[in-house]
C-alpha cells in the first residue's frame, strides 16, 4: 500500500478543493433533501428567526434549516440569477420588492392548504404581495423625539413640517439611500400633507420649507446616535425599535403614532418557485400564533396573526394596522425612480 | 540497473516563476477581472437582452450626473492635497528626527487604522453634534456662543474625516521613499553653499515625488470609492459611490450602478496614469 507522501497529500488536496468548488455543494444538497435555506436581517433578528421559528421548525420536521443573513434587495438578486435553483427557500421580503418578486413571477402562490396558519392572517396582508407571500410582522414610521428636549411634542406630521420649518427643534429624517425611505417618508408626508403617490408636490414643499433644520440618517443605528449625540430631537423612526432603545436603557426616547397615521412600514415573506417544499412547513411556522408571540415580544413589533396575545408590556407598544396608513405599494413602486431621481437633484442627500 | 537516485545526480531543476504566480493570477481572474467583465457586460445589456449604450448616455448627457462625477473627482483630489500637505511633515520629522521615537509615531499613526472605519465615523458625530462636546465646550464651558454650531453635515467635516482615515496612507508612502534618500546629497548642497529650504525644495522634495506620487495614488483611489464615511457624515456631497449603493437599495436599477461602477473605475483609471506620468516626469 503507498503511503502518503506529499505529493499524493498535495494532490488529494487540490481534487478535494476542486471537488468543493465545483459539485460538493450540489452532491451534498442531494444527499440530503431535509436541508432548507432561509433568510434573515442580522442581530436580534437573526437570533429571533432561529429561536422563534427555526427552532420549531426543526423539532416539528426534524430536518434542517440554514439561516442566510443579508437584505431583501441582495436575496432577490440571488433568486433571479438562479429562478430554476434557487439558493433560498424562504425569502424575508420588504412589501415593495415582494410585490416586484411576484409580478416577475418568481414566487409561489401562498394557500391555505399549504400553509394552514395563512388562515390566521388578514387577507389584506396576502392580497398586497398579490397572493404569492404575505407579512410576517409590521411596524409604524412616525414620530420618535427625546422627551427631555421636547416635552411638548407634536401630535401630528404636518404639525412636524411647521415646527421643525419654524426652528423649534432638529428634525433627522432618512436618507435617500435607505431603502424604504420612499415608503416612510415621501408618500408618508406627502399623503399627510394632502398628496398621494400620484402627487408627492406637498413632501418636496414640506422638504424645502424644513430644509435648515434637516438632519438625514442612514440606517436606524444613526437615527438613535443623532438623538443620543444631541444632534436632532425629534425624527421619522419606528416604533418597535423605538421601544427597543427605551429598554435597553434609553428612557428619554418616545414615539408618536401621527394622528393622520404613521406609514405601515412591514416585512413580507415569500417562498420562490422551486424551493424545497418543506418551505411551505416553515412558512407556517412563521405564521403560527404562538411562535408569533414569542416573535413580537423580542423584537418589539406587531405581527400579523390574529389569534396572538401580547403581553401587558407590549400591548399598550402596538399600534393596529387598522390605525396606520397602508402605503399603496404598487403605486410607490412604479413612481419611486422618479421620486429618487427629483431628490438627488432637490434635496441632495 | 538501479532504480535508486546515483549520489551525485543534479539538483531538481527549480520551478518556472510564472508558476509562482499563477495561484495570485488565477485568484484574481476568479474573483476580480471576471465580475469586472460581469459588471460591465451587465451596464451594456438592454431590458431585451441586447446591446445598449443608453445608461452612459444617461449618465454622461445629463449635467446633473455630470456634477456629481465632477464633484467625486474634486473631492478625492481636494482629500489628497491636504493629505500631502499634512503627511509630508509628519514623515519627515518621522524619518530625519524621531529617532528611537519613530516606532511610537508609526504605531500612532496606524493604530486608528485598527479601529473599524464605522466606530471612527460615530466617534466625529460624537465630538461635533449640537450638543457634542466642541459645541458644549464653545457654548456651556467657554459662553463664547448662544447656540450650538452645525459643525456634522456639513463639507469640512466630511472632508476632515476622510483626511484623517487616509493619511497614514500618506505618511507611510512618503516615509518609505524619504528613508532610502541618501542624505549626503542633501550634505552636498548645503555645503555647496544652498540654504535648508532650497535643499529641500531642490534635492529632498523631487528625490521623494515618488513617494508624494505613491501616496498619492493609494489616497486618491481610496477617496474615490469612499462611501461609509459620506454616508454617515454626510456633508452634502453627492458622489459617484454613494449613487451606485443608491441604485442598488432603493430603486434597484442594477443595470445603471454597474454603467456608473464603470465610469468610477475609467476616472480612477485615467487619475491614476496621469498621477503616474507627473511622477516619472520629475525625472524619478
Amino acid at each position: 500500500m503507498k503511503g502518503l507522501n506529499r505529493r499524493r497529500f498535495l494532490q488529494t488536496g487540490a481534487a478535494g478543493a476542486g471537488l468543493a468548488l465545483t459539485g460538493a455543494p450540489g452532491l451534498l444538497r442531494a444527499a440530503e433533501p431535509k436541508v432548507l435555506n432561509v433568510t434573515a436581517y442580522g442581530g436580534v433578528w437573526e437570533t429571533s428567526i432561529r429561536d422563534c421559528f427555526v427552532a420549531p421548525f426543526e423539532a416539528r420536521t426534524g430536518a434542517k434549516a440554514t439561516v442566510s443573513l443579508g437584505a431583501p434587495a441582495q436575496w432577490l438578486a440571488q433568486v433571479e440569477a438562479s429562478p430554476e435553483k434557487p439558493p433560498l427557500d424562504v425569502l424575508i421580503m420588504s412589501p415593495d420588492l415582494a410585490i416586484t418578486a411576484a409580478q416577475a413571477g418568481l414566487m409561489q402562490d401562498l394557500t391555505v392548504d399549504k400553509v394552514p396558519n395563512l388562515a390566521h392572517i388578514p387577507q389584506e396582508f396576502t392580497d398586497a404581495c398579490l397572493g404569492k407571500g404575505t407579512y410576517l410582522d409590521y411596524g409604524v414610521a412616525g414620530i420618535t423625539y427625546n422627551k427631555n428636549t421636547v416635552p411638548n411634542p407634536p401630535k401630528s406630521l404636518a404639525e412636524f413640517v411647521e415646527r421643525v420649518s419654524a426652528g423649534e427643534f432638529v428634525a433627522s429624517v432618512p436618507s435617500i439611500s435607505y431603502a424604504i425611505t420612499p415608503i416612510m417618508l415621501i408618500w408618508m408626508l406627502a399623503k399627510a400633507l394632502g398628496g398621494s403617490a400620484e402627487d408627492v408636490e406637498p413632501f418636496f414643499a414640506a422638504m424645502k420649507k424644513m430644509k435648515n433644520n434637516l438632519v438625514f440618517w442612514a440606517g436606524p443605528n444613526d437615527f438613535f446616535n443623532h438623538l443620543a449625540s444631541g444632534e436632532a430631537d425629534i425624527g421619522i423612526y419606528f416604533d418597535g425599535r423605538t421601544w427597543n432603545h427605551h429598554d435597553e436603557g434609553a428612557d428619554w426616547i418616545d414615539f408618536i403614532n401621527p394622528t393622520e397615521g404613521g406609514a405601515l412600514t412591514a416585512v413580507a415573506v415569500q417562498i420562490p418557485k422551486n424551493a424545497n417544499p418543506l418551505a411551505f412547513d416553515y412558512m407556517n411556522e412563521m405564521l403560527d400564533a404562538e411562535n408569533q408571540a414569542r416573535f413580537a415580544e423580542i423584537m418589539n413589533y406587531a405581527v400579523t396573526n390574529t389569534e396572538v396575545v401580547y403581553s401587558d408590556k407590549l400591548k399598550p407598544r402596538i399600534t393596529p394596522w387598522q390605525q396606520t396608513a397602508f402605503p399603496p405599494y404598487e403605486a410607490i413602486g412604479k413612481a419611486r425612480n422618479g421620486w429618487v431621481d427629483r431628490w438627488n437633484r432637490e434635496i441632495g442627500r | 540497473m538501479s532504480p535508486t537516485r546515483a549520489p551525485h545526480a543534479p539538483a531538481r531543476r527549480p520551478l518556472p516563476g510564472w508558476l509562482l504566480v499563477l495561484p495570485a493570477v488565477l485568484f484574481l481572474c476568479a474573483f476580480f477581472v471576471l465580475p469586472l467583465i460581469g459588471n460591465a457586460a451587465r451596464s451594456f445589456e438592454g431590458a431585451d437582452g441586447g446591446f445598449t449604450l443608453l445608461r452612459y448616455l444617461v449618465l454622461l448627457g445629463d449635467r446633473f450626473n455630470l456634477g456629481v462625477i465632477a464633484e467625486t473627482v474634486a473631492l478625492s483630489s481636494v482629500v489628497t492635497v491636504i493629505c500631502a500637505v499634512i503627511g509630508y511633515p509628519v514623515a519627515y520629522y518621522l524619518v530625519r528626527h524621531a529617532g528611537r521615537f519613530g516606532g511610537v509615531i508609526i504605531f500612532l499613526l496606524i493604530a486608528p487604522l485598527l479601529t473599524s472605519i464605522i466606530m471612527r465615523t460615530y466617534g466625529w458625530q460624537v465630538l461635533f453634534a449640537r450638543r457634542g462636546l466642541v459645541n458644549n465646550f464653545l457654548v456651556q464651558d467657554l459662553g463664547l456662543l448662544d447656540r450650538p454650531l452645525q459643525l456634522l453635515n456639513t463639507p469640512g467635516i466630511a472632508i476632515v474625516a476622510l483626511v484623517h482615515v487616509l493619511v497614514p496612507y500618506m505618511v507611510l508612502s512618503i516615509a518609505t521613499v524619504l528613508q532610502g534618500i541618501d542624505q549626503r546629497l542633501e550634505e552636498g548642497a548645503q555645503m555647496l553653499g544652498a540654504s535648508p529650504w532650497r535643499t529641500f525644495r531642490e534635492v529632498t522634495l523631487p528625490l521623494s515625488a515618488d513617494g508624494i506620487g505613491t501616496g498619492a495614488i493609494l489616497v486618491f483611489m481610496i477617496a474615490n470609492g469612499s462611501f461609509v464615511t459620506l454616508v454617515l457624515l454626510g456633508g452634502g456631497f453627492q458622489t459617484l459611490p454613494l449613487l451606485i449603493y443608491q441604485q442598488f437599495t432603493t430603486t434597484r436599477d442594477f443595470g445603471m450602478a454597474s454603467a456608473m461602477s464603470v465610469v468610477l473605475l475609467v476616472i480612477a483609471l485615467a487619475c491614476l496614469y496621469l498621477q503616474l506620468r507627473l511622477v516619472r516626469r520629475q525625472g524619478v
